[in-house]
């Protein structure tokens, strides 16, 4: 959480004295969605197979948490309590929607390769997790750019493991070809659902051995 | 009630800017989903029909291809597709659109028939929104290639076509489900066979 006792983080450029550094640092590294809080993996597991399909749910979730996070914020002060989850549900299902329509109106192939991933956005817990632990208790500003950390977080991993299991899996990254069939029999497993096990596991194993020591020291200063 | 009176306003007016912003995006996006949903269609159609197309053939060339091959046809009072590639006179593969409700939405899909109205040529399940993985692979390649030069009819001349466990007993109409999904296979079942009855109908009707 931002609520850190930390003063730093404010760079003061823009004189708001929003941590805006710090929010995007707790949502891209610190508090990565996929890595440490383990959320939205499901579709982080079914849409990697390839990094353009990576790339589009990535921006799909940069804007819906985004926006969501913004008219959640605004409207912070009016929601009535009792029905808060609703809302933030309804909100983000709206968004969701459109996403999926203009994705569908504009790139249909990609539309038809996402499938439901791109609607089963409305259920990512990274959105409404968000929503609901810093938008309802911050101004918009911040919880814009909190819901764009976010989504970033949750979008660079996505291209991270999309990279390997594409590389491995096909031999290609973007539809490029890296590695020719000559010289490299594509590894199917990569493709299928175990490849995204294995690999989104190993990255999380990784990622957190390497962050280990700093976290431990953090959390007894 | 003061209270509950505001949430009650509350709800009412997001789930309107909500609506109201949905109903915009969809009218707006319409037109072109419409398009990129005709060339699904067509691309499908002619994919079973076993024309010269791929998954990756451009809209426009389908367009060209399908106005060039195609003679619509009624069979059995669907409105069809005879193939005639190159303009021959008599229809080398007959495809006929059939529809129905799925598990989560509903299931649009084309069946290719052979001249002889009996044997498939090919099936193509191009609208669904079934389970990903489990109902969804009716979408696949391996589960509609499965129904290649079977016959829309059984052995003993009922008509249907059947989706049985893999390694059942097989017969001339009989394909292997998908297993897991039974609510799909029972359906894309029904659906198949209520077409096979019908076009077997209307065949005996016309003569």
């Amino acid at each position: 959480m931002s609520e850190s006792t930390k003063s730093s983080g404010c760079c003061g450029g823009c004189g708001s004295g929003i941590k805006c550094m710090q929010i995007i640092e707790d949502g891209t590294l610190k508090n990565n969605p996929i890595i440490h809080q383990v959320l939205g993996v499901c579709s982080a597991l079914a849409v990697t197979g390839r990094v353009e399909n990576a790339i589009v749910m990535g921006i799909a979730l940069i804007f819906v948490a985004m926006m969501s996070n913004l008219i959640v914020s605004l409207i912070r002060n009016l929601m009535p309590r009792r029905i808060r989850m609703v809302v933030e549900v309804a909100i983000i299902a709206t968004f969701v929607i459109i996403f999926d329509q203009l994705l569908k109106a504009f790139y249909w192939d990609m539309s038809r390769q996402l499938g439901p991933y791109v609607g089963l956005i409305i259920t990512n817990c990274i959105v409404m997790g968000r929503a609901e632990a810093y938008a309802t208790q911050n101004p918009p500003l911040p919880a814009m750019l909190d819901g764009i950390a976010n989504g970033l977080g949750y979008a660079v991993i996505l291209v991270l493991i999309a990279c390997f299991r594409e590389l491995l899996g096909a031999g290609t990254l973007l539809g490029i070809t890296i590695l020719p069939a000559s010289h490299y029999t594509p590894n199917i497993l990569m493709v299928l659902a175990p490849g995204a096990f294995f690999t989104a596991g190993f990255l999380i194993w990784i990622i957190n051995a390497i962050r280990q020591p700093r976290a431990e020291t953090e959390e007894t200063a | 009630m003061n209270k509950s009176l505001r949430t009650l306003l509350f709800a009412t007016v997001l789930g309107v800017v909500c609506s109201s912003l949905l109903v915009g995006v969809t009218q707006v996006t319409r037109p072109f989903r419409e398009a990129n949903e005709k060339a699904e269609r067509v691309r499908n159609t002619l994919i079973a029909l076993e024309a010269p197309v791929t998954a990756r053939t451009p809209a426009a060339e389908l367009l060209v291809l399908f106005d060039r091959d195609i003679r619509l046809q009624d069979q059995a009072g669907i409105p069809s597709f005879a193939y005639h590639p190159g303009g021959v006179d008599h229809p080398v593969a007959i495809a006929v659109p059939f529809g129905g409700a799925g598990v989560w939405g509903p299931i649009e899909g084309i069946l290719a028939l052979e001249p002889d109205m009996q044997t498939i040529r090919g099936v193509r399940f191009y609208k669904q929104e079934e389970t990903p993985g489990l109902g969804g692979e009716i979408a696949s390649v391996a589960f509609q290639d499965q129904f290649k030069g079977k016959r829309i009819r059984a052995a003993d001349g009922q008509p249907g076509v059947r989706l049985v466990a893999a390694g059942a007993a097989s017969g001339p109409n009989t394909v292997d489900a998908i297993t897991g999904a039974t609510m799909t296979s029972g359906r894309v079942e029904e659906m198949l066979t209520t077409l096979a009855r019908r076009l077997h109908n209307g065949k005996e009707d016309g003569q």
